[in-house]
């Protein structure tokens, strides 16, 4: 009997894709998950539940451990142990749920002692923690030295709804160019005799540039290389070591290409 | 179709109030049974592949009307309608689709769709209308034909160009919505739109996705159309069936093969758009969690380089007089399969960040990835010289050139080719000993000098042939059945592929529907590993062509219920003059500037 080429024809197609589809399926299989995303609204969850979440948020995506630090003085911001108990004392009529939620989410409404307002907005990107995450962290922050009793209901609606989907991190495309940016640092703005980023260089007499992009705006950066003093000076490094006139030495282009390297490192 | 249509426009018309609704809404809804994802997956694929053909076989239709008009060859104007034809089958099925796949966005992925819609509405309409035009400039196209021959040819062929032009505008409104999801521009940090439109659908990789596309529509409908006539050619009763369908998959193959040697730069470029917009996708996409993807690519590329020469080799056995030319099989298999091999190596396995600024010595990854692509830049720049030798000694196979000047013309074409070879190689060694910047270079002057190689082969080419003496007509039939096979290999190697780089295209976003601003946070947002995705794409790959055949079949009835009618009958091919390999416009044959002359 002959067999009707549709039939040869099918069975090849079937041969050769089955073919690809085997090897596909012989060689590593890598899933990508998307980082968790705390979501704990609507679920029933325990006070030490939160806390453990909150933690975990502290030290992962919310990247606070860059700055601050638990136990000792941070890089750039207080140490925040028994914050707990300390936050319901900063202004009078304030609970330190309150204070907790304000700090999060407008930093600069309270600045403490001696240090200047450069904490970003948790909820904003580049950190952009939704609102089960801002929930958490409270949560965990209270558990240092105080009562955990924060609802979600405290956290307001909007926390992490700016962007459509929520925890956004919106990739802010700046026209610098990363590449000469690099340049700049090592070359004619001199950064790198003060700083180190990533790789290059090592100096510690101003704060470790490594991770800058992952826990600050484009906004800050641009201001901080034009007015060094008005951005607020880093705590723990001294008052007007950083020159004032990148403004008058450095050019737009350079200006720009340096934030878009600047923002390269995370 | 016109229903299509209709429920189309009726459905975006609702679509306001469906916005309005949806705060109301949930965010996702579950497709039953299989989920959502992979019903969207499914159904988008299906009218990508459609598309994609409605696109890319009228593109190639016109070429091939507007060779028939200039040289008066009616075997070219009798397989161009025979293109459209088939295009028109699939037009009902591409509409249905994406009807299809508009009710799954608007039913299943509510907040998204609100959000696309928040931005792109104004784009709906001109889609939908560019739909009904290009409909409409088809339909008149096809039923035209005879109507519109003889001294209206003019105007026929006019008609073709425009209906390509409303096709392309389509897919250039289609890619604005895909390529935002991928590269998102032109919004605020809260993802509202900052000022016109426009900025969104310029957003960074359109353009190179527009082109990429373009392109791989063109080779899309070449292969498909050549598996087609290679279908016929395997049933066909008559050795003038055979002929005839022999020679509709050259021409089909012939196309596909020209537009596929430009695709590995217009791939490039839009890598190269990828890293610029953001560099972690970049990673993501050739050293994350797809790094994998791209050995498959590889070894699909392969094959249909492999494929395609040997295609036409095969194809140099019909021609007598091409033995001549045997002996250059052995070497151009070895570059190729050395090509082949090269290409397919891992550069880049799963890697993290840091790894990947590590790689290139420098804090920017971007140049890393160029740079260790110069060997596979190298590799495919051989690959396409190589396939380019094959087709001229195609071409050449039974003629012998009557030109005093013979001698001296192939030298200059050979040294043009040696030399394309050396500077590829040159720049490709060469690379490795300088910097990543100006390793970038070097790849435009290695694309230079293969294009330059094959333009001057060709100027010397086509007149040093011209009224050459012949050795023997082409046998069209004669060639090997397997030949066929290779027509059908490269046709479903390059829908699977299509399939692959559409999960490769949606993959890269991950977890985002829109990258970095709409979070994906159904039940679906992991990305599958490519076993999966395999599975996959086969599965939509065989769902595609069944629908093709059947769609195919329905025409064939068609057909059969006119015979003796007044339907196009296919003019007798011609086996007769030595100018047959050559598909460029031969000088004219009995000219009657239009339709065919068999036709009473
Ligand atoms: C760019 C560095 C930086 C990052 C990142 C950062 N902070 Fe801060 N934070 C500061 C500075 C500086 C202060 C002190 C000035 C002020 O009160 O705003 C501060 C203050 C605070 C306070 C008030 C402390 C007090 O004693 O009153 C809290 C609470 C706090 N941060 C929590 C966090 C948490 C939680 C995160 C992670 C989501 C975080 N911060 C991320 C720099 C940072
Ligand atoms: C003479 C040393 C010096 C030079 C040169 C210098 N800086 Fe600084 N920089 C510092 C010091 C000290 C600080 C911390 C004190 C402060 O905030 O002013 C700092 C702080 C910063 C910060 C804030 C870091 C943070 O954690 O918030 C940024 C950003 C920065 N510098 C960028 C630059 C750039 C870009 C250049 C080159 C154009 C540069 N600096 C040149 C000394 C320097
Ligand atoms: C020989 C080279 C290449 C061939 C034959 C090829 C082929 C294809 C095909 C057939 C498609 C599907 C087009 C469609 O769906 O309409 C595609 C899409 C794509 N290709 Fe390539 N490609 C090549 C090189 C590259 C390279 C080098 C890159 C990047 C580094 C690349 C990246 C992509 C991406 C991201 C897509 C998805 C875009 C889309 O949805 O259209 N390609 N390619």
């Amino acid at each position: 009997m002959r067999v009707p080429v549709a039939v040869k024809v099918g069975a090849f197609a079937l041969f050769v894709m089955g073919t690809y589809t085997y090897y596909a399926n012989s060689i590593p299989q890598i899933q990508s998950k998307p980082p968790a995303e705390l979501s704990l609204e609507g679920g029933n969850v325990t006070p030490a539940q939160l806390v453990k979440a909150g933690e975990e948020t502290f030290k992962t995506k919310g990247t606070c451990e860059i700055c601050h630090r638990i136990g000792q003085k941070g890089t750039r911001a207080p140490d925040l142990a028994g914050i707990g108990s300390r936050a319901g004392k900063v202004k009078a009529g304030q609970s330190a749920k309150a204070y907790i939620i304000e700090s999060l989410l407008q930093p600069g409404a309270h600045l403490v002692e001696g240090y200047p307002n450069i904490m970003p907005q948790v909820d904003k990107p580049p950190i952009a923690l939704n609102r089960s995450e801002v929930w958490a962290l409270t949560a965990f922050l209270e558990s240092l030295g105080g009562t955990v009793d924060v609802k979600l209901d405290d956290i307001p609606k909007t926390v992490g709804a700016g962007a459509a989907g929520g925890g956004a991190t919106a990739e802010l495309k700046l026209p610098g160019d990363a590449k000469a940016g690099e340049a700049i640092f090592t070359g004619k703005g001199g950064c790198i005799a003060c700083h180190k980023a990533g790789k290059i260089g090592a100096s510690p007499v101003g704060p470790d540039l490594s991770q800058i992009a992952k826990i600050q705006t484009p906004d800050y950066l641009m201001r901080k290389i034009l007015d060094p003093a008005g951005a607020g000076t880093v705590a723990g490094f001294p008052k007007g070591v950083m020159p004032p006139m990148f403004g008058q030495t450095l050019t737009a282009k350079d200006y720009m290409d340096l934030v878009a390297f600047l923002m390269t490192l995370k | 179709m016109a229903l299509a249509v209709v429920a189309f426009l009726t459905l975006l018309s609702v679509l306001p109030a469906v916005a309005q609704d949806a705060a109301k809404e949930p965010a996702y809804r579950a497709f039953p049974l299989i989920g959502s994802r992979l019903a969207v997956w499914a159904v988008a694929q299906l009218h990508l592949n459609f598309a994609a053909f409605i696109l890319g076989v009228p593109i190639f239709a016109v070429i091939i009307e507007i060779i028939g008009w200039r040289t008066g060859d009616a075997r070219y104007d009798w397989l161009s309608h025979e293109f459209v034809k088939l295009t028109f089958a699939a037009f009902s099925t591409t509409a249905l689709l994406g009807a299809l796949l508009l009710f799954l966005f608007v039913g299943y992925y509510p907040k998204f769709w609100t959000y696309m819609t928040s931005i792109f509405f104004p784009t709906y309409w001109v889609y939908a209308l560019l739909f009904f035009a290009e409909t409409f400039t088809v339909y008149v196209w096809y039923y035209g034909w005879d109507w519109l021959s003889g001294p209206r040819k003019g105007i026929h062929v006019g008609l073709g160009v425009l209906s390509n032009l409303f096709g392309t505008a389509i897919l250039l409104v289609a890619n604005s919505w895909v390529t935002f999801m991928i590269s998102p521009a032109g919004i605020d940090e809260s993802g509202a739109l900052k000022g016109s439109v426009w900025a969104a659908i310029n957003n960074f990789t359109w353009m190179p996705i527009n082109i990429h596309r373009l392109i791989a529509n063109i080779v899309f409908g070449g292969t498909i159309a050549a598996a087609y006539a290679a279908f016929r050619f395997l049933g066909a009763k008559t050795d003038e069936e055979r002929a005839r369908y022999d020679w509709m998959g050259y021409i089909g193959n012939f196309v596909a093969l020209s537009a596929f040697i430009v695709l590995p730069f217009a791939g490039y470029y839009l890598g190269r758009e990828i890293y610029a917009f953001n560099q972690t996708m970049g990673i993501t996409m050739m050293g994350g969690f797809m790094s994998w993807l791209w050995i498959i690519q590889a070894i699909l590329i392969g094959v249909l380089f492999m494929g395609s020469n040997y295609y036409l080799w095969l194809g140099m056995e019909r021609i007598p007089g091409s033995e001549r030319y045997r002996r250059y099989v052995p070497i151009m298999i070895g570059i190729l399969a050395f090509g082949f091999m090269v290409w397919a190596t891992p550069r880049s396995m799963v890697i993290t960040l840091d790894e990947a600024r590590a790689m290139g010595g420098t804090h920017h990854p971007v140049l890393g990835f160029l740079g260790v692509m110069s060997a596979k830049n190298t590799a495919v720049n051989m690959m396409i010289l190589t396939t380019f030798l094959s087709f001229v000694l195609y071409r050449r196979a039974n003629r012998i050139s009557t030109k005093s000047w013979v001698g001296a013309g192939m030298i200059v074409q050979w040294v043009a080719l040696g030399l394309a070879a050396v500077v590829v190689v040159f720049y490709g060694v060469y690379g490795y000993f300088v910097e990543s910047m100006v390793r970038i270079g070097f790849s435009v002057y290695q694309v230079l000098a293969v294009l330059g190689a094959i333009g001057v082969v060709m100027a010397i080419d086509i007149p040093m042939f011209k009224g050459a003496r012949s050795t023997g007509t082409i046998r069209w039939g004669t060639i090997a059945p397997r030949s066929q096979y290779v027509l059908i290999l490269l046709a479903v190697t390059f829908t699977w592929l299509m399939g692959l780089m559409g999960f490769a295209r949606s993959g890269i976003r991950q977890h985002w529907h829109v990258y970095g601003v709409m979070r994906d946070s159904s039940v679906d947002a992991v990305t599958p590993a490519i076993g999966y995705a395999a599975n996959m794409i086969t599965i939509v790959t065989i769902a595609f062509f069944a629908l093709v055949m059947f769609i195919f079949w329905l025409g064939g009835l068609g057909e059969k219920g006119m015979a003796g009618g007044s339907g196009h009958h296919a003019p007798a091919p011609v086996f007769a003059g030595g100018s047959d390999a050559d598909p460029t416009p031969a000088p004219s044959r009995e000219s009657t500037g239009g339709r065919s002359p068999q036709r009473s």
